[in-house]
């Protein structure tokens, strides 16, 4: 049974864009959460920083964020162009 | 939900117009172009309202953004050492928000956020980052510039140099992953029923503004860092 060319293409960039996904949503995950527990930490010794804590918690979470997008941008980039 | 017409969702189309050989995204450009107008319009309102006495909210908002960078500044690197950065941060800052919040505006596919288009944010990752390499060699000298690679060791300079080309591409390939994520989002919802589409696309479209709000933060903010690490070489880097 032969296999166009263009499926296999297809079939490695649906693979390929479905990894980076996954393995960006499992470190975006882990990141927030320590970011999230760290936050809860700080909040639970001194609940009057919860202020400043929030807004770097929110800047943690952006940078963390950013690594998934990336991904993100680069699965779009197998699948929607590349195949 | 029809399954085949996700499939027919297209991604990164824009219509063009070719000049010269070069392929310009003539929706990028308007867009763009609308993000500026507004802010403009937003500086000259509080220009109007400018009052000593009890500031009016368009003032507020201004200063608020204008003290919080002032403070990042002072923080980083000193208010003395490069006054310039504060004006460059609150234009970057209020352009990308700008420009990521018309994708809020439901235009049929006219009127997309400008930084949807990694055309848009190379540009302003490159302006940011060269600004940085210049205005470093401008302020240390080319001696110190190139000494800056080999501290705090030799060693490290592969890892350093690999950093600083690396900057241009995170900084502008994570405010693009962002807001082209959600462009991909609304492009989805929109294939739901129309009886249902009202909810995934109030959530979607709030939390899409909340991520705008805070990558051009981030844009903002690591300017300023990037900026503090060239220029704090003065105090025994």
């Amino acid at each position: 049974m032969a296999v166009s060319d263009h499926a296999v293409t297809l079939a490695g960039a649906f693979i390929g864009g479905g990894l980076a996904l996954g393995g960006g949503a499992v470190g975006a995950g882990i990141g927030d959460g320590m970011a999230g527990s760290a936050t809860i930490a700080g909040v639970a010794r001194q609940p009057e920083a919860q202020g400043r804590l929030f807004s770097i918690f929110f800047l943690t979470v952006g940078l963390v964020e950013a690594m998934y997008f990336i991904n993100l941008a680069f699965m779009a980039l197998f699948v929607f162009v590349l195949a | 939900m029809n399954i085949e017409a996700i499939g027919k969702i297209e991604v990164g189309n824009h219509t063009t117009a070719t000049f010269g050989g070069w392929t310009f995204n003539l929706d990028t450009i308007w867009s763009s172009l609308a993000a500026a107008v507004v802010i403009l319009l937003l500086g000259l309102w509080m220009r109007r309202k400018l009052t000593s006495g009890v500031p009016s909210g368009i003032q507020l908002t201004w200063e608020s953004a204008v003290s919080t960078i002032e403070n990042q500044v002072e923080q980083s690197m000193g208010l003395r050492t490069a006054p310039f950065v504060v004006p460059l941060a609150v234009a970057l800052f209020f352009f990308i928000l700008i420009a990521n919040w018309i994708e809020i505006i439901p235009t049929h596919e006219k009127f997309v956020a400008p930084t949807s288009d990694a055309n848009t944010t190379y540009a302003l990752a490159i302006l940011v980052i060269v600004l940085m390499h210049i205005v470093s060699v401008r302020r240390n000298g080319p001696g110190n510039y190139v000494k800056h690679y080999f501290r705090p060791s030799p060693i490290l300079f592969p890892i350093n140099l690999i950093e600083e080309l690396v900057k241009p591409f995170t900084l502008a390939l994570r405010l693009f992953g962002n807001i082209f994520s959600g462009t991909i989002l609304i492009a989805l919802i929109g294939l739901f029923p129309y009886w249902l589409l009202w909810a995934p696309t109030a959530l979607w479209k709030s939390f899409d503004m909340f991520i705008g709000l805070i990558q051009a933060f981030i844009f903002a903010l690591l300017t300023i860092l990037y900026f503090s690490f060239q220029l704090q070489t003065e105090e025994g880097h």
